[in-house]
């Protein structure tokens, strides 16, 4: 274990709180959220429409010209905050079910459960529309892709192999339903297009950060409350028995939660891929500790989700791409460098 | 029927020649029937009769334009399914692994990412010629799925397709990527993308019918290898099979046909992975009866996806890659299943 050559603190407070930490975990959450902040600042601050730096200060007063104001309120503003509150979300949902599949490739992007979920979304909002709301089509597809995954590997989610395979086969089959709702209603709107077949954060609205914060507040604090079983978890199945953690009843929270995060940032920003998986693993990777990460695992996926949508909106290739078409490409030479990386351990 | 096949004991042996005489004449019938199907369905409704007025040249002049408009993408139908299959079927037997196929391993992805290159920054103008830039991508991907997919020890069954899926995915983006920042270029070509046989004509089956016949011919070279490799390596050599070159013929077959397969219809996953699974549990383990079935089951399966997508959604259509998805991605579901002790 690493972290025993790392060292840590315990956060008292009189007598009856005492929250042990990692000084490493706390100085990389605190660089992730500059970084975040940093990267915010730029999103707001770059290209023709952006705020000048030199305003920031009569953005916090509230002195800004119409027009300026407008771009922020309409355009860069809810768009920004929908990237932090989804990165969040998937990092968070990432790092749960990696953490139940005991395997570095086992998160929801990964198993079919954001395909699932975006084919939920396009299905109620595109071909129902009004039967249901948005965010509820998403989790009920979620849940079916996990479903259909859980029957299909014929042995739960014990064998990394089989679970990764059945989620090739449930995303490619959660894709077509996708493709097939949007092309049969919405042909010719490519912006609708690619919202639901790659995930965009273009044209957001505070509807859309509403959404998606008030999702994070509801389930957060049960992810905060399960987060100690879940760390008990990663132990072995005995050794949490004897400490009370109930394996079997925490990883099926640990899924239900998961999907539910995942649902909920798919629901405003579509299927983004592969957020979900590198995020946890690079929050692995900068805090060296044990265990499941989950807060680490969230700022990361704030900030590489705000970083992408940066790229996206002004990168010199093509014209305001979807941020999902990023998060693919970026994400997928990731999740093949962590495969020959796990190969090399043998761990996979 | 043939009963009397059924009813002599030693069946299992002596009714093998005729029973697969019988699966090949079905397999005509079913390829006749997806053929006519092709023609008489469609967006626009017409009869069977008048499929056969057009053949025969007295159908009146509207419905022998609305036939003969689905003239090439049957014919490109045909070349797609048949290479899909067989390719399937050769990268399974050379791989060994019941999940490898064209589509899964990211072979389909390349090509099209390759024609997509040529398309976009190469100047090279239309579907015809753009085919040669298929085979470069094809490989390319293959070689990538298999250096990625080979690393570390120990080889799984699991590996090539991880790792065909992630170059997939990272090539899906960069087709996704300029096919939206080039939308005049990839105006045509927005359905193909997905998988589609709608829009095409014939200087595309000519221009990918080359492909496909080298592809056939050198699988016809292979085929019989095959089945020494099927023993394992060992045995193979000692039977006398050259492994190394029966491997290279294997895949240097399969990339042609993927290659031409995508150049027709676009990257389609699933066909090859479904159809080799079909043909095993009908004609069993030898390739010298897979092959010719598998030639006949491919463009029968492929065409009846295109049918369904004219049909399912009318006057709309919906592109054949998302129907084969759709139809295959459960038996893949249904492979892991029974994948008793593999990781």
């Amino acid at each position: 274990m690493t972290a025993s050559s790392t060292r840590t603190a315990t956060l008292r407070l009189g007598s009856v709180v005492a929250v042990p930490f990692r000084w490493r975990s706390v100085v990389v959450g605190a660089l992730l959220l500059v970084a975040t902040l940093v990267s915010a600042v730029a999103t707001i601050a770059l290209g023709p429409l952006g705020v000048p730096l030199e305003s920031f200060p009569a953005i916090l007063t509230g002195e800004l010209d119409r027009q300026t104001l407008f771009a922020l309120e309409r355009l860069s503003g809810p768009r920004l905050v929908v990237a932090v509150g989804t990165g969040l979300a998937l990092g968070i949902a990432g790092a749960l079910f990696q953490s139940v599949a005991r395997n570095p490739l086992g998160s929801p992007d990964v198993i079919g459960v954001g395909a699932g979920a975006g084919a939920g979304a396009a299905l109620v909002a595109l071909l129902l529309p009004g039967s249901l709301p948005v965010p509820v089509g998403a989790v009920l597809g979620g849940f079916v892709a996990v479903g259909l995954v859980y029957l299909a590997t014929g042995s739960g989610f014990r064998h990394p192999g089989r679970l990764i395979i059945a989620g090739i086969g449930v995303a490619a089959l959660s894709t077509a339903l996708t493709q097939y709702v949007v092309f049969a209603v919405a042909r010719d709107r490519s912006s609708v297009l690619s919202a639901y077949l790659n995930g965009s954060l273009s044209a957001r609205s505070w509807e859309h950060a509403l959404t998606v914060w008030l999702c994070l507040a509801l389930i957060l604090p049960a992810v905060a409350l399960l987060a100690g079983r879940v760390a008990i978890t990663e132990m072995g199945d005995e050794v949490s028995d004897g400490l009370g953690a109930e394996p079997n009843r925490t990883r099926t929270w640990a899924v239900v939660l998961s999907v539910l995060l995942s649902a909920a940032a798919v629901s405003v920003a579509g299927p983004i891929a592969f957020v979900a998986l590198t995020a946890p693993n690079i929050a692995k990777r900068l805090s060296r500790a044990a265990g499941p990460n989950l807060v680490l695992a969230g700022l990361t996926g704030g900030l590489l989700l705000v970083l992408a949508d940066l790229v996206a909106q002004h990168s010199p290739i093509g014209d305001r791409l979807p941020v999902g078409v990023f998060t693919m490409g970026l994400g997928g030479a990731y999740l093949g460098y962590l495969l020959i990386l796990e190969w090399r351990k043998g761990t996979l | 029927m043939d009963s009397s096949s059924s009813r002599t004991p030693p069946a299992r042996t002596t009714s093998g020649a005729p029973r697969y005489t019988l699966l090949l004449v079905a397999g005509l019938l079913l390829l006749a029937g997806a053929v006519l199907a092709s023609l008489v369905l469609g967006s626009r409704e017409t009869s069977l009769g008048d499929v056969l007025d057009t053949l025969a040249g007295t159908a009146d002049p509207f419905t022998a334009a609305v036939i003969e408009s689905r003239y090439p993408r049957t014919v490109l139908g045909l070349l797609a399914g048949a290479g899909l299959a067989v390719a399937g079927t050769l990268l399974q037997g050379v791989t060994r692994n019941p999940l490898a196929e064209p589509g899964l391993l990211g072979v389909n992805m390349g090509a099209a990412a390759g024609i997509v290159t040529a398309s976009a920054f190469l100047g090279v103008s239309g579907a015809a010629s753009s085919v040669w830039w298929a085979l470069p991508g094809a490989v390319v991907a293959g070689v990538l799925v298999y250096a990625i997919g080979a690393a570390g020890p120990g080889a799984g069954l699991v590996r090539l397709v991880l790792a065909g899926a992630v170059v997939s995915a990272v090539l899906g983006a960069y087709i996704q990527a300029v096919a939206l920042s080039l939308p005049n270029v990839f105006d045509g070509y927005r359905t193909w993308v997905v998988g589609s046989l709608a829009g095409r004509d014939m200087d595309v089956v000519l221009a990918v019918l080359p492909f496909a016949v080298f592809g056939l011919a050198l699988t016809a070279l292979v085929t019989p290898g095959l089945n020494g490799l099927a023993l394992g390596e060992e045995a193979a050599l000692s039977v006398g099979v050259n492994t190394a070159l029966v491997r290279a013929g294997g895949l240097a077959a399969a990339t042609l046909l993927s290659a031409a397969a995508t150049a027709a219809a676009g990257p389609i996953v699933f066909v090859g992975l479904a159809v080799p699974h079909i043909v095993r549990a009908f004609v069993g383990i030898d390739f010298r009866q897979q092959i010719p079935f598998a030639l006949l089951l491919g463009p029968s399966l492929l065409l009846v996806a295109d049918v369904v997508g004219r049909v399912v959604m009318r006057p709309q259509e919906l592109m054949v890659g998302v129907v084969a998805a759709f139809a295959g991605a459960p038996l893949l579901l249904y492979t892991v299943r029974g994948m008793r002790g593999a990781t």
